[in-house]
């Protein structure tokens, strides 16, 4: 009985050994796809394939140059303006003031004379001196 | 890293750059994948190339389509590709001729000719090709991805989605049927029958 087991073991075991010869030459004949097919399946994975993805670029910050810097403090083009205008007004009249002007700033009508600016007084003056 | 020399635990990341639109992967990929997946629909199959490359074809195409939204970590590529390749083969076996009887497979190999010639091999291998194709389907798949494939059984189950001792059960009974299939072709194929 045992014998007879013993038997068909060693038989399971020949049957395994040479099924696995089967296999091995399965392995070794690799079913091969021809170069057409390749070529076709490369094209499609192309066809298929999602568009490149851009690379985000962050924004370049906009940095004002110097004038650019002087023209945003004074309030953009129209402070500019303002500024321009009041300074050649200013000039105008210095050098060349109108008649009518002179009614409202002379030197007399200023009265600064009159006032006799002291720029150290006496009172400044015991403070220092202790 | 040349995509070439890449090793296979990195399609996932062959795929994520496939996504963003790298071609160098698209090309990678294809020649790594599309000759597995053409020689799993080939032995599914019987041995047909027109259909093992439309099978194949369709296969990777539904791989390309996936990419976009592939979860990383959740199953490899391969195991994936193989388990799409199989139910494409079945399917396409179900709906053209069933289970072919391998009586009438017509013999491609002339067995005596070919041990003459030296080409033992290749007419073990297509005889091989015949038996399998004489499985039932799940059978077959079990047994190419076990001995063919030489894949685990842990993941041929993921592959089919059963239990590891379903795996175990299926190949045992395809090697039983083989065995059986191929017992009467041993001596037309270059075995003696004594060893």
């Amino acid at each position: 009985m045992t014998d007879r087991k013993d038997d068909r073991d060693d038989r399971g075991a020949a049957d395994s050994a040479k099924l696995e010869s089967f296999f091995a030459a399965g392995r070794a004949e690799k079913p091969r796809p021809d170069g057409d097919f390749l070529a076709r399946m490369e094209s499609a994975a192309l066809a298929e394939q999602p568009a490149a993805r851009p690379v985000p670029v962050a924004p370049v910050a906009h940095r004002p140059g110097f004038l650019g810097h002087i023209r945003e403090v004074l309030g953009g083009w129209t402070g500019v303006a303002g500024l321009v205008a009041a300074g050649a007004a200013g000039i105008w009249i210095g050098v060349s003031p109108p008649d009518g002007l002179t009614v409202f700033w002379s030197v007399d009508a200023s009265g600064l004379g009159a006032l006799g600016v002291d720029p150290l007084g006496g009172f400044d003056l015991s403070l220092v001196e202790g | 890293m040349p995509y070439e020399a890449m090793s296979p635990s990195d399609d996932e990341d062959l795929l994520a750059a496939y996504a963003a639109g790298d071609a160098a992967a698209a090309r990678a990929l294809t020649q790594r994948l599309a000759p597995r997946v053409f020689a799993h629909a080939f032995r599914m199959l019987g041995g047909d190339r027109a259909e093992a490359e439309d099978v194949a074809q369709e296969a990777l195409l539904r791989l390309w389509r996936a990419a976009p939204g592939w979860r990383r970590g959740e199953a490899k590529v391969t195991t994936w590709l193989y388990r799409v390749t199989a139910n494409l083969c079945i399917d396409r076996r179900r709906r053209s001729r069933g289970t072919t009887d391998l009586e009438a497979v017509p013999e491609l190999v002339d067995g005596a000719a070919s041990v003459a010639d030296g080409l033992q091999q290749r007419a073990r291998a297509e005889a091989l090709q015949r038996a399998l194709d004489g499985l039932p389907a799940r059978q077959r798949q079990a047994v190419i991805l076990r001995h063919i494939e030489g894949l685990a059984n842990p993941e041929i189950a993921q592959i089919m989605d059963i239990g590891i001792r379903a795996v175990e059960s299926l190949v045992a009974r395809g090697k039983r049927a083989l065995e059986a299939a191929l017992t009467g072709r041993r001596a037309e194929l270059g075995y003696d029958d004594d060893d």
